[in-house]
C-alpha cells in the first residue's frame, strides 16, 4: 500500500502559522484591553500628574516636604534628549512615560503563548508541526505587531492626554523628525523585548507566573537601554541601530527560542 | 508498510522508567486497540509518536520514515488526554484555527463537515468552556478528524461519550479507515474496543506483551458452555468428575464448562446425575476476559 503525503513547506508553514496567531489575536480580548490600556494610561498619567504638579507631599515618619512636580511638556512622555540623564532616574515622569509599556508587551506575549500550553491546544499543534521555526517566527512577528500598535496608541492617547491636562506641545532641542526617528525606534524595539518575552515563555510553558517573573527580570536588564538608544532627539542612526541591533538580537534570542522548544518536552 | 514502527523504545522520567524497550507494530490501514493498565506505558508511547515529548532511546518510523519528518507529521490527527481547544473561544473557532493551522483551503466547509460528522452541528457557536464533557469529547475527536489524517491517535476517545456517542464513534472509526486511515486507539473500555479494532496491543510495565489481529485473538478465545441450574455448587462438583475446567462466571449465576463437548452431552450428563438445566447458551470469552486472563497469568492484579 502506497501513501502519498503532500508537501509542508516552509512558506506554507510560516503562512498557516501567522494566519491561526493573527485569527486568535483578532478574536482575543486580551488584545484589544491592551490596546486599551495602551491609550488609556497616557492620559490617566498626563491628566493626574498636571493636577497634583506643585501639590506637597509629606513624609509622615520624617515630616519632610517634597513638592511634586509633573510634567513640564507632553512630549516628557515620550522621550528625554540624549544626555539628559532625568532618563535615567526614578523620579515619577521618567518611569511613568512609553517605556514601562515595554513590560505591558510582555504580559501580553506571556499569556498570548502559554494560552497555548494550558490549553492543551499545543498538543494538537505541535503534532502536525515537526519543525518549530515557523511557530517562533509567527510569536515574534504577533508579539512586535501587538507592541507596535501598544506604542503608537500610547503616542497617540498623549496627544490627547496632553489636550485635556492643557500641556505645552513645545518642541525643545528636537524637531518633528527627530520625534519621528525617536517613535521608529521605540518600535523597532519592541522586537528585542518580545523575542525575549517569548524565551521567557517557551521556557515556562504553561507556567505563566514563571513567564512573567522571567520576562520582567530579563526585560529589567534591557529596561535601562531603552532611553539611551531612543531619546527624543534620535536620528536616523539611532533608526538604524534599533532595526538591525532589534533584528539580530530578535534572531538570536528567537533560535535560543527555537531550541529551548525542540529539545524540551512539549507537554 | 507499517503505519507505525517503534523499535526498543525506551523513556525514563528521573529514577521512573515508563517505556523499558517497546517494540510495536501497527499497519496501515488497521484499527489498533492499544491497551494496558494505567500507568502501563500508553500514552507515553501515544506522547512519543505525536513528538510531544522526547525519547530516552529507540526507534519510532511513521510510514517508514522517522516520526520527526515534516510531511508526515502535518498528517496525524491527535486526542490526547482533553481536546486542546481554547477555553474561551466558540467551538467553531477553535475548529477553524486548526483548520487554519493544517492549511486546509476550504476551511468553512471542512469544520461543517467533521461538526456534522460528530453531531455537533447545533453547538458551534458555544463557547467551549460551556460545553459538556461528552460535547468536548466529540470535539476533540472532530478537531483530530480535520484535514483528512492518514494516521489518528486517540487516547481514550470514548470516555465521557454516552451510548449514542459510542455508536456514532463507532460508525467514524470504522468509516474512516475504508479511506486509508490508521487508528491508534487506547481504551479501558475493551468491550466497545473489541467491536471495531482489527489489530491489538498489550502493554504492561512499558513492553509489549501481546501483538495479535482480531482473528488471532477470536482463535486465542475459548468457546464455552454457560447454563443454570437450581444448585450450581453441587453441579460443579458432578461436572469435575468428567470436565477438567468447570468455573462460575463473575455474578456466580451461570457454571462455565470450557469443553468441545455438544451441549447435549452435558445436558445429558446432568440429567443422569438428577440436575434439570435451566438455561443454556454457548459463547466465547471476549477480549475483556482475554486481557484480565493474561494479566493474572503475567503476575498481575
Amino acid at each position: 500500500m502506497s501513501i502519498k503525503f503532500e508537501k509542508n513547506t516552509f512558506q506554507k508553514r510560516l503562512k498557516s502559522m501567522l494566519t491561526v496567531d493573527l485569527k486568535r489575536m483578532t478574536v482575543s480580548p486580551l488584545f484589544y484591553i491592551m490596546l486599551g490600556i495602551s491609550f488609556v494610561i497616557p492620559i490617566l498619567i498626563l491628566v493626574m500628574t498636571s493636577m497634583m504638579d506643585g501639590s506637597v507631599s509629606i513624609n509622615p515618619q520624617t515630616g519632610e516636604e517634597t513638592i511634586i512636580e509633573g510634567f513640564k511638556n507632553v512630549w516628557q512622555i515620550i522621550g528625554t534628549a540624549g544626555g539628559d540623564m532625568t532618563g535615567m532616574s526614578m523620579d515619577m515622569t521618567s518611569m511613568c512615560n512609553i517605556n514601562m509599556m515595554y513590560f505591558i508587551i510582555a504580559v501580553f506575549v506571556c499569556i498570548f503563548v502559554s494560552d497555548d500550553f494550558r490549553s492543551g491546544y499545543c498538543k494538537n499543534l505541535f503534532t502536525v508541526r515537526a519543525n518549530k521555526t515557523d511557530y517562533i517566527i509567527s510569536k515574534s512577528v504577533i508579539g512586535t505587531i501587538t507592541g507596535a500598535s501598544m506604542i503608537i496608541l500610547f503616542f497617540i492617547g498623549a496627544i490627547i492626554g496632553g489636550k485635556i491636562a492643557g500641556l505645552p506641545f513645545t518642541m525643545e532641542n528636537f524637531t518633528t523628525m527627530n520625534l519621528i526617528c525617536c517613535m521608529i525606534s521605540k518600535i523597532f524595539l519592541v522586537s528585542i523585548f518580545s523575542s525575549i518575552f517569548l524565551l521567557a515563555s517557551v521556557v515556562a510553558k504553561e507556567k505563566l507566573w514563571l513567564s512573567l517573573i522571567l520576562s520582567f527580570g530579563i526585560g529589567m536588564l534591557f529596561f535601562t537601554m531603552i532611553p539611551i538608544i531612543t531619546p527624543i532627539n534620535s536620528t536616523i542612526i539611532n533608526v538604524i541601530l534599533c532595526v538591525i541591533g532589534g533584528t539580530l538580537f530578535a534572531t538570536g534570542i528567537g533560535v535560543g527560542s527555537y531550541y529551548i522548544l525542540k529539545k524540551t518536552n512539549i507537554i | 508498510m507499517n503505519a507505525i514502527e517503534i523499535t526498543n523504545l525506551t523513556k525514563n522520567y528521573g529514577e521512573k522508567q515508563a517505556l523499558a524497550g517497546l517494540n510495536m507494530t501497527v499497519p496501515c490501514g488497521a484499527i489498533y486497540g492499544f491497551i494496558g493498565e494505567n500507568g502501563s506505558g500508553k500514552s507515553t508511547t501515544e506522547k512519543i509518536i505525536c513528538g510531544l515529548i522526547h525519547p530516552t532511546s529507540g526507534q519510532v518510523k511513521l510510514f517508514d520514515k522517522d516520526y520527526n519528518d515534516i510531511d508526515i507529521r502535518a498528517s496525524v490527527g491527535v486526542l490526547i488526554e482533553a481536546p486542546g481547544c481554547f477555553p474561551n473561544l466558540s467551538v467553531w473557532n477553535n475548529l477553524i484555527i486548526q483548520a487554519t493551522n493544517l492549511s486546509i483551503e476550504n476551511k468553512e466547509d471542512a469544520v461543517r463537515n467533521v461538526l456534522k460528522l460528530v453531531r455537533m452541528e447545533g453547538a458551534a457557536s458555544n463557547k467551549f468552556k460551556n460545553c459538556s464533557l461528552g460535547m468536548k469529547q466529540r470535539i476533540g475527536i472532530a478537531m483530530a478528524l480535520l484535514g483528512n489524517p492518514k494516521l489518528l491517535i486517540l487516547d481514550e476517545p470514548i470516555n465521557g461519550l454516552d451510548a449514542d456517542g459510542m455508536r456514532i464513534m463507532r460508525e467514524i472509526l470504522t468509516d474512516i479507515t475504508k479511506n486509508n486511515c490508521t487508528v491508534l486507539i487506547s481504551s479501558h473500555i475493551l468491550g466497545e474496543l473489541e467491536k471495531i479494532a482489527t489489530h491489538y496491543g498489550i502493554i504492561r510495565n512499558g513492553k509489549m506483551i501481546v501483538e495479535m489481529t482480531a482473528e488471532e485473538l477470536d482463535k486465542s478465545c475459548p468457546t464455552f458452555i454457560a447454563f443454570k441450574t437450581k444448585d450450581n455448587k453441587l453441579t460443579k462438583e458432578i461436572l469435575l468428575k468428567k470436565y477438567s475446567k468447570v468455573l462460575e462466571d463473575e455474578q456466580k449465576e451461570y457454571l462455565r464448562v470450557y469443553d468441545t463437548s455438544t451441549p447435549e452431552d452435558i445436558v445429558l450428563y446432568l440429567y443422569k446425575n438428577n440436575i434439570i438445566v435451566s438455561e443454556l447458551l454457548t459463547d466465547k470469552i471476549g477480549l475483556e476476559e482475554y486481557y484480565i486472563n493474561l494479566m493474572q497469568n503475567k503476575g498481575g492484579k
